[in-house]
């Protein structure tokens, strides 16, 4: 009966498709830029897009891959699952991009990689951390940065080696993979240098928490006070977080992962953010090397800021790691394009050398220590954890 | 008694059959992207449906359709996935589960049955309540399944989610549930029990004293709509192949209850015309986010475009036509009568 009414939309459908319908260009190579430009991921996204198409940009300038142009079609994921596989699906099937770059958290990678990898076009994560992430999707699935087990690892040896941390407490978002593992790897390596006993509290929130009292009230409780937090949260919390907890008088410094690594953390955090945060992330925009300092010359050229953090550089590697591809395997076809990532070695980029060994998809990369100094994220060491 | 179809049965058929040919077509035609977004259409026709039923027309205004969903996702990808998969993946999963691999019209209706059980449970406590107290006692009822699905991990994996579910849902399944959720439907609200609910909404004291039992009929249109919201989660994580708690969270069941108040929650036929609307316009407006040219002239990237516009689209309808673009009304022949004999001229 209401058949009717479903053949009206499917005709509005077919008319939509005529409508939109795309021309194919044969003297561009089209890639997927899958970004979170609205919504909860936006801090990390908005400058992982940017720092994207200005390699992008960068790369036409100098006359483009095999003759031709690359072309980035954008997407908003808009923070939301669904979303990121219907736009994954139409860069795909409609647009026929190549390859795809893009998307700073496992969830959302996650269900765009599964479409990426029916269709056999590599996906490259600009930002998601997790280890097990390329083995869960599929050998088309590869990641930019390093696995969170690695960074954790430097987060636990910095607190050890650096700060002198005997004890610890752990903070976990527990709806989050990522922050989940960040905490369990802290832990694994934390307690492996100083002792099953080291961690003396793991507590949990979820993402949507906003009071974090009844945490803060039980780690005041704890009879000997730690050496420092382990907060595991995502961009969203984690200046809420350190304002809540130095509000409350709570002074060990807090270690966190790359989730920090946002303008939030200052905006939100206000000047708590100052008193003793550090995080672990993927590069330091104050690091004087040449990469470096071009990339973020360029940057402020071509969006009249600097580069917001390091999601933004890990935009712009992204990119190249995927032109890279396009290059020695002198191919713009996704299953080629798949076949020399998998080969790449030694790759230098803003973020450090991508090389992916072993037929692993995580490169080993080394980690950067930043801390909160006058609300501007200093530079304080870089790690290669063991 | 035996007599001939009526005029009406035969539309229904005929209408069907017309339905039939453009999957047919676009199924042979379109690539997958677009039937991709045709069989969102149906999901969210199957959902918003169901939602309509407790919302809509028995006035029990629930959040927790997200969590329904939930438990009709995880139950048929528990049952479907190959056991070798599981092993690899769940190896903490007992024995029985671990070993079992179902068809798929088999996982589909344990995914119903278990959603329901699941609101069986909940509604005995829940439904005496009334109004926003029963809203907020629905969505705990949410964040109770989304806190048990990050926390049973031997079970689901946790926040990490289950991938690798069997891709099964094709525009067939879905537009064939479709139909026969609407039509299942449709035979309850104008039979006896639905009057009743019917009159729950409109008045509840007057529906007791004319010997309605209350409890009962709420109960039923609450199972009977969590039955369909099992299907209509289980088909959306085998169309993903990936599902995490994440997915059926706040904004699952706000997005549902939008398409519901826009199409008309009194109506089966504005859970079709919102699913329509809302499922296609992102979709459309996605198409001038990105900037680019349109027509020779350069345009800036816009995102949020498409969110600004659903929501404004909201608050107009709120303002204009409270009762959603369908109101109670629900599609009949004669709304077509015009165009019909404009079709045949």
């Amino acid at each position: 009966m209401k058949a009717k009414v479903v053949m009206l939309g499917v005709l509005a459908l077919a008319a939509t498709l005529a409508v939109t319908g795309c021309a194919k260009k044969n003297n561009v190579i089209k890639i997927g830029a899958l970004f979170n430009q609205t919504g909860d991921q936006s801090s990390l996204d908005v400058p992982g897009l940017n720092g994207f198409k200005l390699a992008a940009d960068e790369i036409n300038k100098a006359g483009g891959l095999l003759g031709k142009k690359l072309e980035i079609v954008a997407i908003d994921g808009k923070t939301d699952q669904t979303q990121c596989t219907n736009a994954a699906s139409k860069m795909i099937d409609v647009d026929k991009v190549v390859a795809i770059g893009g998307l700073s958290d496992s969830n959302y990678a996650l269900a765009a990689g599964a479409i990426a990898q029916a269709k056999g076009v590599p996906f490259v994560t600009s930002g998601a951390t997790l280890p097990t992430l390329p083995d869960q999707v599929g050998d088309a699935f590869f990641l930019e940065p390093f696995g969170d087990n690695i960074q954790a690892y430097a987060g636990a040896e910095f607190a050890a080696k650096d700060l002198k941390a005997k004890t610890a407490y752990i903070l976990t978002d527990k709806a989050m993979d990522y922050t989940i593992t960040l905490s369990k790897y802290f832990k694994e390596r934390f307690t492996k240098i100083n002792g099953d006993k080291s961690v003396l509290l793991e507590d949990t929130y979820q993402t949507d928490d906003v009071d974090f009292s009844a945490q803060i009230g039980r780690l005041k409780n704890l009879k000997v006070q730690p050496d420092v937090l382990y907060v595991a949260s995502d961009p969203s919390k984690c200046g809420v977080i350190v304002k809540q907890l130095r509000a409350l008088k709570v002074k060990q410094p807090v270690i966190g992962g790359d989730g920090y690594d946002t303008p939030l953390l200052v905006s939100l955090g206000g000047d708590a953010a100052n008193t003793g945060v550090y995080f672990s992330t993927h590069a330091s925009l104050t690091n004087p090397a040449d990469k470096v300092q071009n990339f973020v010359k360029a940057y402020n050229a071509a969006y009249k800021t600097a580069p917001e953090n390091a999601f933004a550089a890990l935009g712009y590697d992204t990119m190249y790691l995927i032109a890279n591809a396009i290059k020695a395997g002198n191919s713009d076809k996704s299953a080629d394009i798949k076949a020399a990532l998998a080969k790449t070695d030694g790759l230098e980029g803003v973020t450090g050398k991508v090389s992916y060994k072993n037929g692993s998809r995580v490169p080993t990369k080394s980690v950067t220590i930043l801390t909160v100094k006058d609300g501007k994220f200093d530079f304080v060491k870089e790690v290669l954890p063991e | 008694m035996p007599r001939k179809p009526s005029a009406t049965t035969l539309r229904g058929i005929g209408g069907v059959a017309v339905l039939a040919a453009a999957l047919f077509v676009m199924n042979l035609t379109l690539p997958d992207y677009y039937l991709r977004i045709v069989n969102l259409i149906g999901i969210n026709i199957i959902l918003v449906a169901s939602l309509n039923l407790t919302n809509g027309f028995t006035g029990i205004f629930s959040l927790g359709h997200a969590g329904f969903m939930a438990v009709g996702a995880y139950t048929s990808a528990l049952l479907t996935i190959a056991p070798a998969q599981k092993a690899l993946a769940l190896p903490q999963l007992p024995l029985w589960l671990a070993g079992i691999s179902l068809p798929f019209p088999a996982a589909l209706v344990a995914a119903g049955l278990l959603a329901s059980f699941a609101a069986l449970l909940i509604g005995f406590p829940v439904l005496r309540l009334r109004g926003h107290y029963l809203a907020v006692a629905t969505m705990g009822f949410l964040v109770i399944i989304r806190v048990v699905l990050t926390n049973a991990e031997s079970f689901t994996r946790g926040a990490r989610g289950i991938s690798g579910l069997p891709v099964f849902t094709n525009s067939w399944w879905v537009f064939g549930i479709a139909v026969l959720t609407l039509y299942l439907l449709r035979k309850l609200v104008t039979s006896a029990y639905g009057r009743g609910m019917i009159a729950i909404r409109e008045n509840t004291v007057a529906a007791e004293a004319l010997g309605i039992p209350i409890a009962r009929y709420r109960l039923i249109a609450f199972c009977t709509g969590a039955f369909f919201a099992g299907v209509g989660g289980a088909l959306l994580g085998h169309l993903m192949s990936v599902i995490s708690p994440n997915f059926f969270s706040y904004s699952q069941t706000f997005l549902l209850v939008e398409i519901s108040i826009i199409g008309g929650c009194g109506s089966l036929t504005g859970a079709v015309v919102g699913s329509l609307i809302m499922t296609l316009l992102p979709e459309i407006l996605r198409n001038f986010e990105g900037g680019g040219e349109l027509f020779g002239i350069a345009l800036p990237p816009m995102y949020g475009l498409s969110q600004i516009i659903l929501a404004s689209l909201l608050i107009v309808i709120i303002i204009f036509r409270p009762q959603g673009i369908m109101g109670t009304k629900e599609f009949s022949w004669s709304m077509f009568g015009k165009k019909r004999e404009l079709k045949k001229g």
